[in-house]
């Protein structure tokens, strides 16, 4: 792969779960990956670093244009889950959700957007959650910061959808990861017959509509799409 | 291009043309047997017989008894069926209140009944194999309305809550049921539009491009790719989900 066919996609959370998975289909398609991620990543380039941290972002993006060439797609999958009831949210817990989901893509963006509007294109895929759509107990901090996600999926791919950038968002349902504990409520057997899938969704299932979005996406703008088992209909 | 679809076989109805066509052509593309259904035998329907190496397969759907006769004949003749991509539509417009009554159920009677009436007729051969993928055409104009449609936008919400309710009923037997709700699309039915608007054809593709965020309307070829993302298993884990490419258009839920 040259550097000149411009595949090459920063995908965020790539160490483990659906940033793993994505970051091994868009190899497999032939896309240069770096994976920003705490942890190493099993990609071309692996940087780590924390996403809410904004220089380290604008750090890896950057080594990621140099490395491999300007960053044309990005996929923000990092993330941390937690339920907690509202009144153990403390400032803490509620500033690091934020900080990690909104603030990972946001810091993302900012490191990758000005490079997609010199070029005049770019793919930009968003993960969201299920449970910013449907609210859970004990996740308020968590679907806040989801939510967020949402609403700046809708209004960047408005924004940039004339710079002919395009903005779209993925909802998993509950999906099959370490971001699971093995005890998760939502892995128990009486919440999984109450989805018409009577199962968790697989981590490949979200990278094939990650795939979508980026290969044959053209036509989506400020999307969400959800593959969630029936989580959310 | 992946092959997901060797050895499967689908049915699109609506397909002599637009959408449809686009549709078959790429089901077959990608190795599926394809059933060309649209309600009478046309050149179009030739046409894409002849490049999707298919079977024509004429029925109005808006008529259960030819719906359920001509599935009978696919499924004979192709062996089984895996896949329905209901496309099919009527859309004619005018205010609500100037709209001739008969015509007005017209456009329920094809969409929304002519698609209860398929996917009916579908279900046993989809048991028989254990599951199967529905995919439905919606529209843009069942999410938000659309001035002087109301029988075709009623049609297609109602086909958006038909899509929502079956998923959920058929998802446990293997059978995934999803719509895509398109924004403007370049295909014949935008001369309805301009008839409406009282402009051109050209001149109603013109403002539709300059409406839209990312600046041009739909190309079928591309709705056909997200028509075979939700008729493969690619999309095992969608159910009941309306599927929105629309140029940015909106961007919530349907």
């Amino acid at each position: 792969m040259s550097e000149a066919n411009g595949r090459v996609a920063l995908v965020t959370g790539a160490a483990s779960g659906i940033g793993a998975a994505i970051s091994a289909m868009l190899a497999e398609r032939g896309w240069r990956v770096a994976g920003l991620d705490l942890n190493a990543s099993a990609t071309e380039l692996s940087l780590e670093a924390d996403v809410a941290d904004r220089a380290a972002v604008r750090a890896g993006a950057e080594r990621a244009s140099q490395e491999l060439g300007t960053v044309s797609l990005l996929v923000t999958a990092a993330g941390r889950y937690e339920m907690v009831p509202i009144a153990d949210i403390d400032v803490e817990r509620w500033r690091t959700m934020l900080a990690v989901h909104l603030g990972g893509v946001v810091n993302a963006c900012w490191a990758v957007v000005p490079g997609m509007l010199r070029a005049g294109s770019g793919t930009i895929v968003t993960i969201s959650s299920e449970l910013a759509l449907a609210g859970g107990a004990g996740d308020a901090h968590y679907c806040a910061a989801k939510g967020a996600i949402l609403g700046f999926t809708r209004s960047l791919g408005l924004e940039l959808a004339a710079h002919g950038i395009r903005v779209n968002g993925v909802a998993p349902g509950p999906t099959d990861t370490p971001l699971l504990a093995p005890d998760s409520p939502w892995r128990a057997p009486e919440y999984l017959k109450t989805l018409p899938l009577g199962r968790l969704v697989r981590p490949d299932e979200v990278a094939e509509t990650v795939a979508l979005l980026v290969e044959e996406g053209g036509y989506f703008a400020g999307q969400t799409l959800s593959p969630n088992a029936g989580a959310v209909i | 291009m992946r092959a997901r679809f060797e050895g499967r076989r689908a049915l699109v109805s609506g397909a002599g043309q637009g959408l449809g066509r686009a549709i078959a052509r790429r089901l077959a593309g990608e190795g599926a047997r394809v059933a060309v259904n649209d309600r009478e035998h046309s050149a179009g329907v030739d046409a894409v017989v002849a490049e999707t190496r298919g079977v024509a397969a004429i029925a109005d759907v808006s008529n259960p008894d030819a719906v359920d006769g001509m599935v009978a004949a696919v499924d004979s003749e192709l062996g089984g069926i895996d896949v329905l991509v209901a496309n099919h539509a009527y859309m004619s417009m005018a205010p609500f209140v100037e709209h001739d009554p008969g015509d007005w159920w017209r456009n329920v009677d094809v969409n929304l009944s002519g698609t209860f009436f398929l996917v009916r007729a579908v279900l046993p051969a989809m048991r028989r194999n254990g599951g199967g993928r529905i995919v439905i055409i919606a529209s843009e104009f069942g999410v938000v309305g659309w001035e002087n449609a109301t029988a075709y936008a009623a049609s297609k919400t109602g086909l958006i809550a038909f899509t929502k309710t079956l998923g959920r009923e058929l998802g446990p037997e293997g059978i995934g049921v999803n719509a895509i709700a398109p924004g403007i699309m370049d295909t014949p039915q935008l001369d309805v539009d301009a008839a409406d608007a009282g402009v051109s054809p050209e001149e109603i593709r013109r403002r539709y491009a300059a409406e839209t965020p990312i600046g041009r309307i739909g190309r079928p070829e591309e709705i056909a790719a997200i028509a075979a993302f939700l008729a493969s298993e690619s999309s095992t884990a969608f159910v009941g989900q309306i599927v929105q490419p629309n140029g940015g258009t909106t961007r919530g839920l349907a």
